[in-house]
């Protein structure tokens, strides 16, 4: 249960860094750094590069995304950018376009 | 309405002095007590006791006291060691410096509020102040 | 789904929160919050930035303007350098403040001559509203039937009325005592004596 949740209607412009989970319904613009895990829901929108542990989206992600966990991307999911991450998962219906490197 | 020029008047500890609903007074109101306006006073304010100014009263006065309850209308700067209390009706014009300042919802107050606090270490500024005034900070 | 948005405590924004939402902060802000909503800064929250919104409560620590469009409240615990704006404001005892406070009105930040011209306006526009409706009442009263007077002729017809009463009808007497005499009246001999005077 994410203690942090940007709502629907909240633009961040700027760095956000969390010590605990975080929810996107809204927007961030800038840098996220969040390293217990970022969920970015449908209708979240993410113009950033994340730092985070396990991440979830269902949303819009745009940057690069660095995982020390898994990546997963929901159906619905648009993501531009690099990932790199422990795992990741692509659902069915997920847009994705970037490098994947899995650090084997 | 009675009307006094006085130049002071001390007051006992014991019962607040009133300067009662007719009454004006101009000159400076010195005491060791508590005193309760409900007329009209300009002039100056010097008390080690509470200042009461009551719901119809009007002081038109800077205010040196103990501690402080307005419920009428006060004009004038205010520096009072203990508790500054304005009650919801009454009409504040000027400074205010005390201890604690408290603001009943429906009060009118136009004026700078100056407690002594420390803002904590993560909001402070680029100098390392965190107990600058807003003025300052700009 | 809830448009609350909610600022943990191991959070920290650097930069600009906006939107149409309410927002709870328990984290670190430092920028600017300008929402349209309710702004709550909880007791761990640190909020280094002007803030805005409809109503704004404060039970953490600013350093920064707040200004609301409906009300601020400082709680217990709050600690505010900077200045609040808002038609209501409320300071509870254990809330700390150092800046410029000001209730009431519109934050064009004229407060007290734009409050001052509001109390003045009415007064201003009731006075011409009392004389005119007292004008026609002395004209109406006295005399139905003396000669139209034209109404700002007030004066005049005040002192017309009653002589155009005797002189039509002396049945009449609507009676609002005798009509001034038009010539001092001479005591008994005074001709005589003022005759004497001239020769």
């Amino acid at each position: 249960m994410a203690s942090t949740v940007i709502g629907a209607g909240i633009t961040i412009e700027g760095e956000v860094s969390a010590d605990d989970e975080i929810v996107v319904q809204g927007t961030i613009r800038g840098k996220l750094d969040a390293r217990e895990g970022v969920t970015v829901e449908a209708g979240g929108v993410v113009e950033a590069d994340i730092v985070s542990g396990p991440l979830s989206v269902a949303g819009h992600i745009t940057g690069n995304i660095t995982s020390s966990d898994k990546v997963e991307l929901q159906a619905g999911a648009r993501v531009v950018g690099n990932v790199k991450a422990t795992r990741i998962t692509i659902a069915d219906g997920a847009q994705f376009k970037g490098n994947v490197d899995m650090d084997v | 309405m009675a009307q006094t020029r006085s130049t002071s008047t001390t007051t006992k500890h014991a019962s607040p002095a009133v300067i009662g609903a007719g009454t004006r007074v101009r000159g400076r109101l010195t005491g060791d007590g508590d005193v309760e306006i409900l007329g009209h006073l300009e002039g100056g304010v010097q008390l080690r006791g509470e200042l009461f100014i009551g719901e119809g009263g009007r002081v038109v006065s800077d205010i040196d006291a103990g501690s402080l309850r307005v419920a009428g209308t006060l004009e004038g700067d205010v520096s009072v060691t203990g508790d500054v209390e304005i009650l919801a009706g009454a009409k504040v014009r000027g400074d205010v410096r005390g201890a604690s300042v408290s603001l009943e919802e429906g009060a009118d107050l136009d004026g700078k509020l100056d407690c002594d606090f420390q803002l904590p270490s993560e909001l402070a500024d680029h100098a390392g102040h965190t107990g600058t005034t807003a003025k300052a900070r700009r | 789904m809830a448009l609350l948005t909610v600022i943990g405590r191991g959070v920290r924004i650097r930069g600009r929160v906006t939107g149409e939402a309410d927002l709870t902060i328990e984290g670190h802000i430092e920028g600017e919050v300008a929402v349209s909503g309710d702004v709550t800064i909880e007791s761990g929250g640190l909020v280094g930035a002007n803030v805005s919104g409809r109503v704004i409560v404060v039970r953490g620590a600013v350093r920064g303007d707040l200004e609301a469009e409906d009300l601020v409240r400082l709680e217990e615990g709050a600690r505010v350098v900077g200045d609040i704006r808002a038609p209501r404001i409320a300071i509870a005892k254990g809330g700390l403040v150092r800046g410029h406070v000001q209730t009431g009105g519109s934050s064009s930040g004229r407060p007290a001559t734009a409050s001052r011209a509001k109390v003045e306006a009415p007064a201003v526009r009731r006075a011409p509203v009392a004389p005119p409706r007292q004008a026609p009442a002395p004209v109406s009263a006295p005399a139905p039937r003396a000669a139209p007077v034209p109404a700002p002729l007030v004066a005049k017809s005040a002192v017309s009325a009653p002589r155009a009463v005797a002189a039509a009808a002396p049945a009449h007497a609507v009676s609002k005592g005798p009509p001034p005499p038009v010539v001092p009246a001479l005591k008994k001999g005074a001709k005589a004596a003022l005759k004497k005077k001239a020769q």
